[in-house]
């Protein structure tokens, strides 16, 4: 049978200068610096492709549209996210680091505050992060979706921690100071890896 | 410190308190020689165990030292304390469900997605995606899709075989795809999904498929003689598929396949017969039929004398764990365990009820609204160890202690305090475990009746029709009003008016059905909107108060005309609820009843009337000795 998902991958095209969205039914992405770029696999080698993937079909599954935008001039999560947030029409945005790192934010919201936070970047799946962005649809429609569970491994930390600092240097040596965030179009290739 | 001016050294300080099911009131007074009494403070506490048992010593010693602390008095002041007679009212509860509902040979998927994709009525015989390729053209094709499955892959495939003349009219999914697949299809058809036991659905059997426009239910497959069409059904087999027909009422999407014996049976339970013994007579009533029934029963039994199961049926099961419960609390005076099957039932309030119970059978977790029988059953005895507690309370308190009077001629002495009210009077007073009315004649007469059901039975009803799981949930659920928040800055409260805070919400409450609790709304973990949430916490109240407080009413009231009342004044915890008294004041009003919320000496609300009626009744027998 087909499952033996082609490899796909994904490289985001620049557009321009990201604005503020009208639409009140869109829920915005927000990349950090590295994301699709720099990196193309979390912490635990789930490719950028298929997170982008799963979160944009999440929030498609519910009948809500998406943007992507890249925050360039930061590596902090939770700006990104807040970043993203106030450019969203809806106010809500989904926030990614390279790593996985992952948080649902509010424009509302205070910045270091959240809707959900996914701080363990090595338990998120691509079914986690499906998850993440039918919440944040439903959250853009002003339901009340039932937070995504969110794993916890005591042995996650001292396991990973050394390798998510490397991540995290990485990522802020691509920070590009000074300049705002950009509207980006997700563009995926099937690499037929058989 | 210093006793006020107005207290003559000869006045006696008097405190009463009231140990109830859930809270321990008191009232201080100071009691003149003459009889006259000047009121020093009122307070309440948690009861400690359970009423009438000498485990309630600390709970009345913490409200008297408390009220004697904000009245500015030392404990050793204190000449008498009175105590209630507790009529040991004690009751239990036990709910259960009565009606099942089994899917046989998996015929009917109907969960009801949130995002079915697609749209319209299609019918074809199920096929497996894995098998499409070698499907040859012709006939229609339901696409039966297994969890691995991803929703591009699955769109290709289905697009490929369409293309080459494949009739794929619907699609059957186990993952949260449906619409993801719609949206990719050249030729979308309608597509149900979130099917978790996929792999059960029979293959190479017809199957209909029906998909509602959103804000729309389905029409055909949830009305018999449209399943009848769709699969060309005699007459006999449409009597046998109309459960399936009934089932699906109401969902936006469902899937039904015709199998050779496939059923969805609607089972009732047998729960056994509940044996009432009262006025001479000894009645069965099955517990099926319902609690009308049941209370219509118990109504031609009045006074009731004992209530039994039948052995080895649920509802015996029922009654047992009932007796069982409360042998544990009442004991003999000289402390040991009265055997449970000595304990009398001298009241049951049987409400219907529903229970949201997972499909036996059922592919995609398919939840079924189960009627269900809850039952609050009540026991007097006369075995109450309010003396036990009074001797203890004496010992440290170092005063007098006695216990004052009959909890219902008390609670009619202090609701007499209410402005607005005279005799003849009614009390209800609504607690945790019983509701009680008494009745004090225009003579001076008092009549006072117990029956099963209050508080508890309310929140154990709001907690299983919204399968909360929390009986703290509940009781928030229970206490205050709903709203819902909109945005981090405002709120639409249950009524539709809207209003806006500065101080933006905490997280977890955006977006949630909240109660209003005074510390903050407090999120209610329910998929159900705020509308439904409203009608079970306002239907749960009435089933059991209104309904108990006509009951109580009728049996106090003079040739159980309830014409005959004339004041009827609402008492206890449950007459603070924002709801409760009106639902009540509404259905008394067509009687030309007058019915309101008590206010106890001006101020106390429907606290503390029998420990207030303690005093009273304390101080009117002191000012004439032979009384």
């Amino acid at each position: 049978m087909t499952t033996a998902t082609p490899d796909r991958t994904v490289s985001l095209r620049e557009l321009s200068p990201a604005v503020r969205g009208t639409r009140p039914d869109e829920v915005v992405i927000a990349v950090s610096p590295a994301f699709a770029g720099h990196f193309t696999k979390t912490i635990v080698e789930v490719p950028h492709a298929e997170v982008l993937r799963q979160l944009l079909a999440g929030i498609e599954e519910q009948g809500v549209g998406a943007r992507l935008v890249r925050v360039r001039d930061t590596a902090d999560l939770a700006a990104i996210a807040h970043i993203g947030a106030k450019l969203s029409g809806s106010g809500i945005s989904v926030g990614i680091l390279s790593r996985g790192t992952t948080m649902i934010h509010q424009k509302d919201l205070a910045r270091l505050s959240n809707l959900e936070l996914f701080p363990q970047s090595p338990l998120l799946d691509p079914a986690v992060f499906r998850m993440i962005g039918s919440n944040a649809a439903q959250y853009a429609k002003g339901e009340s979706p039932q937070p995504v569970p969110t794993r916890n491994d005591q042995m996650a930390r001292p396991r990973w921690q050394a390798k998510a600092a490397l991540l995290h240097l990485k990522e802020f040596e691509c920070i590009e100071a000074g300049r705002g965030p950009v509207e980006v179009e997700a563009v995926f290739e099937l690499t037929d890896a058989g | 410190m210093g006793a006020p001016d107005r207290d003559p050294s000869s006045a006696r300080l008097v405190v009463g308190v009231d140990i109830g099911n859930s809270t321990t009131e008191a009232c201080l007074a100071a009691v003149a020689p003459d009889g006259s009494v000047t009121y020093l403070g009122a307070g309440l506490t948690r009861t400690t165990g359970v009423k009438g048992t000498p485990d309630n010593t600390a709970g009345a010693l913490r409200v008297v030292r408390d009220v004697l602390a904000r009245a500015g008095r030392r404990p050793d002041e204190v000449h008498t304390v009175l105590l209630n007679e507790a009529t040991p009212v004690i009751s239990g509860l036990a709910m259960e469900t009565i009606t099942e509902t089994i899917i046989t040979e998996s015929t009917m998927i109907g969960h009801n997605p949130t995002t079915p994709g697609g749209q319209g009525l299609a019918v074809g015989t199920t096929v497996s995606i894995a098998d499409l390729a070698g499907q040859p053209p012709g006939d229609p094709v339901v696409c039966v899709v297994p969890a691995e499955w991803d929703f591009d892959d699955v769109a290709r495939v289905v697009n490929a075989a369409v293309a080459r003349g494949v009739a794929v009219v619907a699609a059957v999914l186990a993952g949260d795809d449906a619409v993801l697949v719609t949206n990719r299809l050249d030729r979308p058809v309608p597509v149900v999904d979130e099917v978790r036991a996929v792999e059960k659905v029979p293959l190479g059997m017809l199957a209909a498929v029906e998909v509602a426009a959103p804000g729309r239910t389905i029409r055909t497959l949830s009305d018999s003689y449209g399943l009848a069409s769709v699969f060309g059904l005699d007459p006999e087999q449409t009597r046998a598929v109309s459960p399936v027909a009934r089932a699906l009422t109401g969902n936006r999407s469902a899937v039904v396949v015709r199998t050779p014996s496939g059923d969805v049976t609607d089972r009732r339970i047998p729960v056994g017969e509940l044996v009432l013994r009262g006025a001479g007579k000894e009645l069965r009533i099955d517990v099926d039929a319902g609690a009308e029934a049941i209370m219509a029963t118990i109504a031609r039994l009045q006074p009731l004398d004992d209530v039994h199961g039948e052995p080895g049926t649920h509802v015996g099961g029922m009654l047992a764990q009932v007796r069982d419960t409360m042998a544990d609390v009442l004991h003999d005076a000289d402390g040991s365990a009265q055997p449970p099957a000595e304990i009398a039932i001298r009241d049951v309030l049987a409400v219907d009820t529903f229970v949201p119970a997972e499909v036996r059978g059922g592919l995609a977790g398919e939840i079924a609204l189960e009627n269900a029988v809850a039952l609050a059953a009540m026991v007097r005895t006369s075995r109450s160890r309010m003396q036990l507690v009074a001797d203890q309370v004496s010992e440290q308190l170092g005063a007098w202690a006695e216990i004052g009077g009959v909890e219902g001629e008390m609670a009619v002495g202090g609701a007499l305090t209410t402005p607005g009210v005279d005799r003849p009077v009614a009390v209800l007073d609504l607690g945790g475990g019983s509701t009680d009315a008494a009745l004090l004649t225009r003579d001076g007469v008092c009549t006072a009746v117990h029956v099963a059901g209050a508080g508890e039975l309310v929140t154990k009803l709001i907690d299983s029709e919204l399968a909360l799981g929390d009986r703290e949930v509940a009781e928030g659920v229970k206490w205050h009003p709903l709203a819902k928040v909109e945005s981090f800055f405002h709120l639409r409260h249950e009524d539709g008016t809207v209003q806006f805070f500065d101080q933006p919400f905490p997280p977890q409450v955006f977006a949630r059905v909240v109660v209003l609790t005074p510390d903050g709304p407090v999120p209610v973990e329910t998929r159900h909107g705020l509308d439904h949430v409203r009608r079970v916490r306002r239907a749960a109240k009435s089933r059991v108060f209104v309904v108990n407080a006509v009951r109580a009413l009728r049996q106090v009231a003079p040739g159980a005309d309830l014409r005959a009342l004339d004041f009827v004044v609402l008492l206890g915890g449950s007459a603070l609820d924002f709801e409760i008294p009106e639902l009540i004041a509404d259905e008394l009003a067509p009687y030309g009843i007058v019915c309101g919320t008590g206010n106890v000496l001006g101020t106390q609300g429907p606290r503390t009337a029998v420990a207030t009626g303690l005093v009273r009744a304390h101080a009117a027998a002191s000012s004439c000795p032979a009384g």
